[in-house]
């Protein structure tokens, strides 16, 4: 599975935790918080999901606000 | 005089004037016992109105639930509104604003307990009014509202805005672009919110002029976020506060060092490397450890560890809390709270609770779970169980379904 691919199963199952329905094809504009509906606690969890995924903090340096934003930190390209 | 037309909240785009809140109050003929966060406005409106005519509040968040046993326990038994005489004076503005001032009702809010229970502390205005700052100053203060207001910290920043007049702007669950708008958009002035809410607001290139004061209350700020905060806010001064649901605001220090000031000796002591609060400053505490919180001699146990900075001076700093306590995202967490609310399911044979490093909140809540043979359970389980019982920042992100837990020579869990 690509990385991108992973990185949308990440935030989908942060939706399924909170009993919201997954996304298909999450654009890269997607913002994390007002298209996603992740408040802090959920990009907190985003973080270390990925970053046990992915062995990267991507919030280390900034908070990043969309879905392209994240690939790019994980240096992928679609 | 405070003129009707005077906005006294925004929230998105709609506006309320301190004219609407008035004519609400004096039209009610029923004001509500329990307060929920769902609509800000309705919570300040409910809020308003409650305290303007002596009645008791209970304070709670959005996804407080009504069975809660809680809610019995300090005598609020249901949500739904109760009658109310009309109150034809509170038309007028001020006359509400002194009203308020002068409310003898008890404001009820819920702490976590030291021992796992949470706790029911009750308040009356004084623990309030205490850090109230009133002054021909003040009353041209804009406030950019970026608490839970059910919470100690965000009641302390409404007060401080509705006693001088303010206008508030609501800030709280809003993105980054949003607050950057509004904040230019209606020359805030001030803002007080814990360093996840300041966190968010980065990476950020423009400047905004118009902030004069920036408050960090609820978690350690260090030094880095400070400086952060002074290149987009260049006209701002930053605060830290000290400040918890059992006693109010307690301190306040211009850089990263608190001291005892001479109006607080007396009431604040360190011992062991502990912070202790006079019992004298306590709102009063009913449930978890009993009717009355741990007090040794009149005076009461913080969890808060300091380390002094200089001694002769009397500064020092916070380090971390006790080990039971963890704070995510400026929320205190009881960790043995969450664990015995875990163990409630029946498929559970133990939980472990802990904090994990965390760039967003500070920490993450973490929990490594042993179910018992033959159970099987998924973290959606476990996650819609603990909505049921724990307020939403009490409940870990990561569930860790393990094998086997270590335990100490006596027989607990080994953290």
């Amino acid at each position: 599975m690509d990385k991108t691919s992973e990185l949308e199963n990440i935030v989908n199952s942060i939706r399924a935790n909170k009993g919201q329905n997954a996304i298909l094809g999450i654009q890269d504009s997607a913002n994390l918080r007002s298209d996603l509906g992740f408040d802090s606690f959920d990009l907190a969890e985003l973080t270390v999901n990925i970053e046990d995924k992915f062995g990267v903090d991507v919030f280390e340096e900034e908070i990043v606000e969309t879905f392209g934003q994240l690939r790019q930190k994980l240096g992928n390209c679609k | 005089m405070t003129h009707a037309s005077k906005i006294f909240l925004k929230d998105g785009e709609d506006e309320f004037t301190y004219g609407d809140l008035a004519k609400f109050v004096s039209g009610a003929s029923a004001y509500f016992p329990v307060i929920k966060t769902a609509s800000i406005k309705d919570f300040f409106y409910r809020l308003v109105l409650a305290l303007a005519n002596n009645k008791d509040v209970l304070l709670a968040d959005e996804d407080f639930k009504q069975d809660n046993p809680e809610l019995k326990k300090a005598g609020f038994l249901s949500d739904e509104d109760r009658e109310l005489a009309p109150g034809e004076c509170f038309k007028d503005v001020d006359l509400l604003i002194s009203a308020v001032e002068k409310s003898t009702s008890n404001i009820v809010l819920f702490s976590s307990g030291t021992s796992g229970q949470r706790k029911i502390v009750s308040h009356q205005m004084q623990s309030f009014l205490r850090s109230v700052r009133k002054s021909a100053t003040s009353s041209k203060d804009l406030w950019g509202f970026a608490y839970n207001p059910a919470h100690m910290a965000g009641l302390q920043v409404f007060f401080q805005a509705f006693l001088n007049a303010n206008t508030l702007v609501n800030l709280f669950g809003k993105g980054k672009e949003e607050i950057f708008s509004l904040v230019d958009k209606n020359s805030i002035t001030h803002i007080s919110a814990t360093p996840t809410f300041y966190r968010m607001l980065f990476p950020e290139n423009n400047t905004h002029r118009s902030l004069r004061r920036i408050t960090c209350g609820g978690e350690k700020s260090g030094a880095s976020l400070h400086a952060k905060l002074l290149r987009i806010f260049p006209n701002a001064r930053i605060n830290n506060i000290y400040a918890a649901t059992e006693f109010g605001t307690l301190l306040v220090s211009d850089g990263e060092y608190f001291a005892i000031s001479p109006e607080c000796s007396g009431k604040i002591k360190i011992e062991d490397s502990e912070l202790l609060v006079s019992g004298k400053l306590l709102g009063k505490i009913t449930g978890g450890e009993g009717v009355n919180p741990p007090c040794a001699d009149g005076w009461y146990k913080t969890g808060d560890m300091v380390e002094f900075a200089d001694k002769e001076r009397r500064l020092f700093k916070f380090t971390a809390r006790k080990k039971n306590f963890l704070n995510v995202g400026g929320y205190k967490v009881n960790i043995e709270e969450v664990e015995d609310a875990i163990r409630q399911m029946p498929q559970i044979e133990d939980a472990l609770v802990y904090g994990r490093k965390n760039s967003v909140t500070g920490n993450v809540l973490c929990a490594d779970i042993k179910l018992l043979p033959g159970s099987e359970l998924s973290q959606r389980d476990v996650r819609i169980f603990l909505e049921a019982n724990l307020q939403n920042f009490k409940i870990p992100r990561k569930i860790n379904f393990v094998g086997a837990m270590e335990r100490t020579n006596s027989g607990k869990i080994k953290r």
